[in-house]
């Protein structure tokens, strides 16, 4: 339940209370309660539209009411579809012709021993070692030849690919690990096929089913329910796997958080700097200087895999940096914090000013403090921060790290990867920029921008970005693959990044703009989404995008640009941008704003930005 | 509702039939949605609720209130039914109690 707790906290009470009492009973009635009850709010409290397709050879059928209600808490408001039972190749194969195609979100596939491979129930009736090794062979083919199928009818809907978990009603369990073409040898060679698929291909994940039955027990199934209706699961077992199965598909609608929050004493390292002395601070490889060895660890990781870490420490700043600096045991260094708050002012204060600083949302942060009251004031003041720990327990602290889904991403790009360094770097921008006038410190940047078209190499990144940003962000629609790729086909389309270069380095892509031709008369050219990346903000690069963009659709002989802003909670920001490009308002009311306007080449390009490619200048 | 009968609250709340539904009423015959797939979802619901796993002469009998009520007593579940354990009795009793 821990897990869900923060997807429904902004659900009403008696909601909260039947989805708890649901999920915590497992007893399907009180699962329909609870999604009748859900059916009672409104659309904007139930969350974004999720459409889900199951294609399994075990029977989900009896299960799909705790799917739903897992899927709604995300939250979403959830579509399922399911396949016929073991039918995969031929459902995929028909799935070009279906409509469901546009609005897909995902297709899971879910196999089994039982189905996929039953011989390996019996494998001396089914000719162990040599035919059951050539038979692994052509299941191993089929797994593959599945995933070519999605690719070829379903181009761009993410295919969650599952394991195969280790089945629990068999005989001879312990010959079953002594050969590789046994039972479990056998399984591991499928799952090794299963991994290799999804690294060679984008937007292939593994739903790992076989790693949650391990973590689950054997109490997740039921050999009666199998023997009845082919469904394997047990009331426990329904409910794991679907808060399971919601938890891999919540990053496709749901962005993870950016940065973390932490408090030093008793943290990061065991006691409190300014009382015990660095002598006296417990880090290490014992007990339990152990224990903040291992948070330290999990920080050092976050951080290279592109979660900002932000430092929250009441202390004098000199005993910080001396510990830092002086404990030869410590992982995480003190320029790993792309902010340092070390001070006696409130917490909730100093992210307020490091959520400025690095120009993300409080919704972005995660937090970390082992006192009561710091984590109270924080709930108080900034109820958008996600609370980790529940209490001052080093070792929960730990395990709150290792459970979370706070920072749960299916993939890590270059860019992630590199977020601390543009961060770090963007920190030591904002210091110059108080030196000079702003025009002058653009220029002294030596800004680069390469505008490049969406397409494979790069779409990872735009939906990422389409589906994370939300402050410059003019219309903040969260297109899925699949739409994406029905835009970037539309004869006429532009649909731009834009990748940044400066004198610190590579900042990556920052910036995309798609604008599509009007279904009705193709002359005109409607912008649908226009966003720059909170990291490249304030720095005119949304000019450079537009002046590309007008450009070419002069060239189109596109005689009329239409664009909107529709304003959300957290993109007021770019409100009037569009005035400032000088468009022309042609309709307007409490939520969105209508412009249009006449591309008259050449439009003219930032002066403080210079263009890689030439040719998009005029 | 009689709220003492876990049994009767589990069947009329996944079957989201009426509170005052009477026990004798629960019967597969008498309600529409009691098809194969809410079986299968029963049995796992029951075999949840009350810890414990029905054999197959069992699965074959769990067609109403009175059934399912004798299967799981024969598990050692026990509870106070009106209709089953003590029928009946227990309104008459309270009847005269009260007079």
């Amino acid at each position: 339940m821990n897990l869900i707790g923060h997807w429904i906290r902004n659900f009403p009470e008696p909601q909260k209370v039947a989805i708890t009492e649901a999920f915590d009973s497992a007893s399907l009635a009180k699962i329909r309660r609870a999604a009748r009850l859900l059916e009672k709010l409104d659309p904007e409290q139930r969350g974004s539209m999720l459409d889900v397709e199951f294609v399994s050879t075990f029977n989900l059928e009896p299960v799909l009411p705790v799917l739903q209600l897992a899927l709604d808490c995300l939250p979403s408001r959830a579509h399922l579809h399911l396949a016929p039972l073991d039918a995969i190749e031929s459902h995929i194969s028909q799935s070009e012709t279906t409509p469901l195609q546009e609005t897909l979100h995902a297709r899971v596939v879910a196999w089994r021993v039982e189905e996929l491979f039953p011989e390996l129930l019996y494998p001396f009736s089914s000719g162990f070692p040599k035919q059951l090794a050539s038979r692994a062979d052509e299941v191993v083919a089929r797994i593959g030849r599945v995933v070519n199928l999605h690719q070829k009818n379903s181009k761009g809907v993410p295919l969650f690919l599952s394991t195969i978990p280790l089945p629990t009603n068999f005989s001879n369990p312990l010959f079953a690990a002594q050969d590789r073409d046994g039972l479990f040898g056998s399984v591991g060679r499928l799952n090794q096929e299963v991994y290799e698929l999804a690294t060679r291909n984008d937007g292939v994940h593994v739903l790992d089913l076989a790693a949650w039955a391990t973590s689950e027990g054997r109490g997740h199934t039921d050999a009666t329910l199998d023997l009845i209706a082919r469904q394997p699961l047990s009331s426990r077992g329904q409910v794991a796997i679907s808060l399971f199965i919601a938890r891999c598909l919540r990053p496709l609608i749901i962005p993870g958080r950016k940065a973390l929050a932490v408090d030093l004493d008793n943290t990061l390292w065991g006691g409190v700097v300014g009382e015990d002395g660095i002598g006296g601070l417990k880090l290490g490889h014992e007990f339990p200087g152990n224990v903040h060895l291992r948070i330290q660890r999990e920080l050092l990781e976050l951080r290279k895999r592109g979660i900002l870490l932000v430092l929250l420490s009441k202390n004098n700043e000199t005993d910080a940096r001396e510990a830092f600096s002086e404990l030869s045991e410590m992982v995480v260094k003190w320029d790993d914090f792309a902010v340092r708050q070390v001070n006696w002012e409130q917490k909730h204060e100093n992210l307020r000013s490091a959520a400025r600083e690095l120009g993300l949302g409080l919704d972005s942060f995660a937090f970390v403090d082992d006192s009561d009251y710091e984590r109270e004031q924080m709930r108080q003041f900034l109820p958008e921060v996600l609370i980790l720990n529940e209490n001052s327990d080093p070792l929960h602290t730990l395990r709150s790290l290792w459970e979370t889904d706070a920072f749960d991403s299916l993939t890590v790009t270059e860019e992630d990867r590199l977020r601390h360094r543009d961060y770090t770097a963007r920190a030591a921008r904002d210091v110059e920029a108080h030196q000079d006038d702003l025009d002058a410190f653009l220029r002294s940047l030596r800004m680069e921008a390469t505008i490049e078209e969406i397409g494979p190499s790069n779409m990872d990144r735009a939906l990422a970005m389409i589906g994370k940003t939300n402050q410059f962000n003019l219309t903040t629609r969260r297109h899925s693959r699949s739409q994406l790729q029905t835009m970037l086909e539309m004869p006429g389309s532009i649909a731009l990044t834009l990748r940044l270069r400066d004198k610190f380095g590579d900042q990556g892509i920052v910036g995309l703009l798609l604008a599509i031709p009007d279904k009705r008369n193709h002359v005109t050219l409607a912008v649908d989404s226009f966003l720059v990346s909170c990291r490249a903000l304030g720095r005119g690069v949304e000019d450079a995008l537009w002046a590309v963009m007008v450009n070419r659709a002069h060239r189109q002989k596109v005689k009329r640009l239409e664009a909107e802003y529709l304003a959300t909670p957290k993109n007021g920001m770019v409100a009037s941008l569009y005035d400032r490009l000088g468009l022309r308002r042609i309709e307007q009311n409490s939520s969105s704003t209508r412009y249009h306007m006449e591309p008259v080449g050449p439009y003219p390009f930032p002066t403080w930005i210079s263009l890689a490619n030439k040719s998009d200048e005029q | 509702m009689n709220n003492s009968d876990p049994l009767l609250r589990l069947l009329i709340d996944f079957f989201n039939l009426p509170p005052d539904t009477g026990s004798q009423e629960i019967r597969q015959q008498a309600i529409a949605s009691w098809d194969s797939l809410a079986m299968v979802q029963l049995i796992a619901d029951l075999q949840g609720t009350f810890s414990v796993e029905f054999d197959l002469a069992e699965i074959e009998k769990l067609r109403s209130y009175d059934e399912i009520y004798r299967a799981l007593s024969s598990k050692g579940v026990s509870f106070p039914s009106p209709t089953v354990s003590r029928p009946q009795r227990t309104v008459r009793d309270e009847r005269d109690y009260s007079e």
